[in-house]
């Protein structure tokens, strides 16, 4: 069986919400070995974000939690005890890399900040994830996704475009973009030490990453000294393009006229042949008109119906996937994208294998997400060669612990 | 040009860019910047708009290539990164299979919207079709209306990011383990993934999710603010500090601070919240945040942020020599590794250099 790329990579994850967790899944499922590093009692957030009311351990028992961490171990370790940073420090020497997403000072003020890391192993890679960065006049402001693509310029961009209202993305957006570009991170790095023997420490800002997302509008800004357009669902070269109302309740099909072949293919679909000759500037210029000619047509049948129609004469189209929808979708399935892990406090349900498509080492979820200190054992004995007599201590002086203290709602 | 500085990480590595489109372009953008020798083999005229050229092709070298000279180049790099529809490649004579058997380190990463193979492979897509497709469009803007694209390409971009991370671990595998890969990476997946806990939720108990607008409630979400537009985005222990800053000793009661209670005076405290937010500015907002260790955004555009202090002490722009002048954009995605700026390169422009240097011979 064919490695992965990241086997014989073992990273300390001191991560918590879903930016860094993101990044250490799909380290994860690159092959890396992910230990999840929790205090019991300053503990992953995530665990208990959303209510689960009656649920007898739902530090162990979210899907939100659960989806996220799969292919982890956990171990915990109260790293605001000397005890517990000892430890930590002795995992690290057996670590490649540590990563975490911390506010900026949080490191530091625990004693374990990239000296100490250093010190513990000098070629380790740090991957510092705080919002802002670890310098700069921002460094302490506090901040989540949907604050990071506030302060990134990415929410300037959206928004419908006649009310001059900037909108949010329906997910926390900054998070999983600032957790791609870490894990990109952490291989660049790791590339420069096997071919230098030099660690590294990466200051990872989410803003920064997330300001990438839109680095074309920084140069219309520069050069022209343009503030972005919210163009809602339109498009500055393409039109017609929006997405429609279908059949059905909350049900939309999205397509593009990407040219003058697929708005001639477009018209002739929707019973508009007579403006099938319409140049792309008329077609700006008749945009309203033309959307309520193409409402017409998707307003009586299905999006999947109205996409399968449109895409058989050539035209972009898609129906709107919905968060259920998408678990149904029959390209996802036929790739075999969802698969259902055993998990032994919850039923199974359809989590989505890496969309890292690695076609000769096909990389599959291996393993649920780990239950709170599951891997203490492994870790701490087998790993780091403690006696097993240690762990009663640890857990007496509540260094490790196989629950959290006061678990409330994050 | 393509001797690099040593001290880059990614010097010496030979990267290939086929297709063109913004997929393509991103993925490789940052690999440039980290000492990589990125060639790029144009693309159909008008792929990339003179902003998109400006922010992704500086430092690649651009060449004019037929299939025979790709092939010869693709079977020279380190990593083949391509945006065409599946097949494509194929089609040139590169097929990823039989060059990967020809040279077993190299990796090729083929970026698509819906995947190599399943029936909607061959479909059409633009970046809102793409989009669509990954779930993110449904859970934005609001109910009252049609869901709600991202502003700035995402489907692509995203697709881009996730080709550039991706790529690196596969380079990092092949430089351990001596055996790179073929990467089929699809936009449809890399969203699909990633609906925060909607995705899950919806999978596991088949709850729906609703297009929640600015306001997932009211000590989460954007406000008009006295100058634009700024956020909150309070976890349940950030909210005691909210509550508090917001000035009035009523919004103590458990009724607010309590979660459960919460939920059903959301709309009373999210106009409390809004009445806050109006005559307060950006700055002002932004201070109080910092001051309180509340989560507390402003919604800054490019503009702003050209000017954002924070941004220039941390040096993160670029600055780049177009026709139309010199334009600032991101540059490092991150700090702590060797970077450099670019020039842009016309088209074709490298051609030969790029035959003498890969191939040791005229094209």
């Amino acid at each position: 069986m064919k490695r992965l790329p990241l086997e014989g990579v073992r990273i300390a994850d001191l991560s918590m919400m879903w930016a860094g967790p993101y990044a250490t899944r799909l380290l994860a499922e690159m092959g890396a070995e992910v230990i999840k590093i929790e205090s019991p009692r300053a503990w992953d957030n995530v665990r208990t974000l959303l209510p689960q009311p009656g649920a007898p351990e739902p530090w162990n028992t979210s899907y939100y939690f659960n989806d996220y961490n799969r292919d982890k171990k956990s171990l915990t370790l109260d790293l605001a005890q000397a005890r517990g940073r000892a430890l930590f420090l002795e995992l690290v020497a057996v670590c490649d890399c540590v990563i975490e997403n911390y506010r900026a000072d949080v490191l530091d003020k625990l004693g374990i900040g990239w000296e100490a890391l250093r010190a513990a192993r000098p070629d380790v890679v740090l991957i510092s994830m705080a919002g802002f960065g670890k310098t700069g006049a921002d460094r302490n402001l506090v901040g989540f996704g949907p604050i990071i693509e506030q302060m990134a310029g990415m929410a300037s961009t959206t928004g419908y475009g006649d009310d001059g209202v900037p909108y949010k993305t329906g997910i926390s957006y900054g998070d999983p973009i600032g957790g791609l570009a870490a894990a990109g991170a952490v291989a660049l790095a790791l590339i420069q030490r096997r071919r230098t023997g030099r660690g590294a420490w990466i200051d990872l800002a989410q803003r920064e990453t997330m300001a990438q997302m839109i680095g074309p509008a920084f140069a219309a800004a520069s050069l022209r000294g343009e503030e972005p357009v919210q163009r809602g669902n339109r498009d500055a070269r393409i039109a017609p393009q929006g997405v429609y109302p279908c059949a059905g309740e909350d049900q939309w099909l999205a397509l593009s006229a990407r040219g003058d072949a697929e708005w001639r293919a477009l018209a002739q679909a929707i019973g508009a042949s007579e403006l099938a000759a319409l140049s792309v500037d008329e077609r700006r210029r008749r945009h309203d008109e033309l959307d309520r000619r193409i409402e017409a047509w998707t307003r009586a049948q299905t999006p999947a119906a109205a996409a399968a129609t449109l895409q058989g004469v050539g035209v972009a189209a898609s129906r709107v996937l919905d968060a259920n929808a998408i678990h149904d979708d029959p390209q996802l399935e036929a790739r075999g994208y969802w698969v259902e892990l055993p998990h032994p406090k919850m039923p199974a349900w359809k989590q989505p294998v890496s969309a890292w498509r690695l076609v000769e080492a096909r990389p599959r979820p291996r393993r649920h997400a780990p239950l709170f200190g599951e891997h203490n054992r492994e870790i701490l004995c087998g790993l780091l060669g403690k006696p097993e007599s240690e762990l009663d201590e640890l857990a007496a002086a509540g260094v490790i612990g196989d629950a959290p203290v006061n678990p409330g709602v994050g | 040009m393509s001797a690099s500085d040593p001290s880059l990480p990614l010097a010496g590595v030979r990267v290939l860019e086929i297709g063109g489109g913004v997929a393509a372009a991103f993925a490789t953008r940052f690999l440039t910047g980290y000492g990589a020798d990125v060639v790029r083999s144009e693309g159909p005229e008008g792929a990339l708009t003179s902003d998109e050229q400006a922010f992704l092709l500086l430092g690649k070298r651009r060449i004019a290539a037929d299939a025979r000279a790709l092939r010869e180049l693709a079977l020279a790099a380190d990593l083949v990164v391509e945006d065409g529809a599946p097949g494509a490649l194929a089609a040139r004579g590169l097929d990823p299979r039989a060059l990967r058997r020809e040279k077993s380190a190299l990796v090729i990463t083929s970026l698509t919207p819906f995947g190599q193979d399943g029936p909607h492979a061959g479909f059409a897509a633009s970046n809102l079709v793409a989009h669509a497709a990954g779930g993110i469009l449904s859970l934005t803007g609001v109910m009252t209306r049609p869901p709600l694209q991202n502003g700035g390409g995402q489907a692509w971009m995203l697709l881009g990011l996730n080709g550039f991370s991706a790529s690196l671990c596969a380079l990092f595998g092949a430089l351990v383990h001596g055996e790179g890969d073929w990467l089929d990476i699809s936009a449809q997946e890399c969203a699909a993934g990633m609906l925060e806990y909607a995705g899950p939720r919806a999978a596991y108990d088949g709850t729906p999710a609703a297009r929640l607008g600015n306001r997932v409630n009211a000590i989460w979400g954007i406000y008009a603010c006295a100058d634009g537009f700024a956020g909150i985005c309070a976890l349940q222990r950030q909210a005691p500090a909210f509550l508090q800053l917001l000035g009035d000793p009523e919004l103590l009661a458990p009724r607010f601070l309590d979660p459960a209670q919460r939920v059903l005076a959301d709309a009373e405290l999210g106009a409390r919240v809004e009445r806050w937010f109006a005559d307060k500015s950006k700055r002002e907002l932004l201070e109080l945040g910092e001051k309180h260790k509340v989560p507390v955004g402003a919604v800054l555009t490019p503009l702003e942020l050209l000017a954002n202090g924070s941004l220039a002490e941390r040096a993160f722009f670029d600055a780049v020599e177009t026709p139309s002048g010199v334009a600032r954009i991101p540059g490092r995605p991150f700090l702590g590794l060797g970077w450099r700026g670019g020039e842009l390169h016309a088209a074709a422009a490298d051609t030969e250099t790029v035959a003498r240097d890969w191939l040791g011979s005229a094209p």
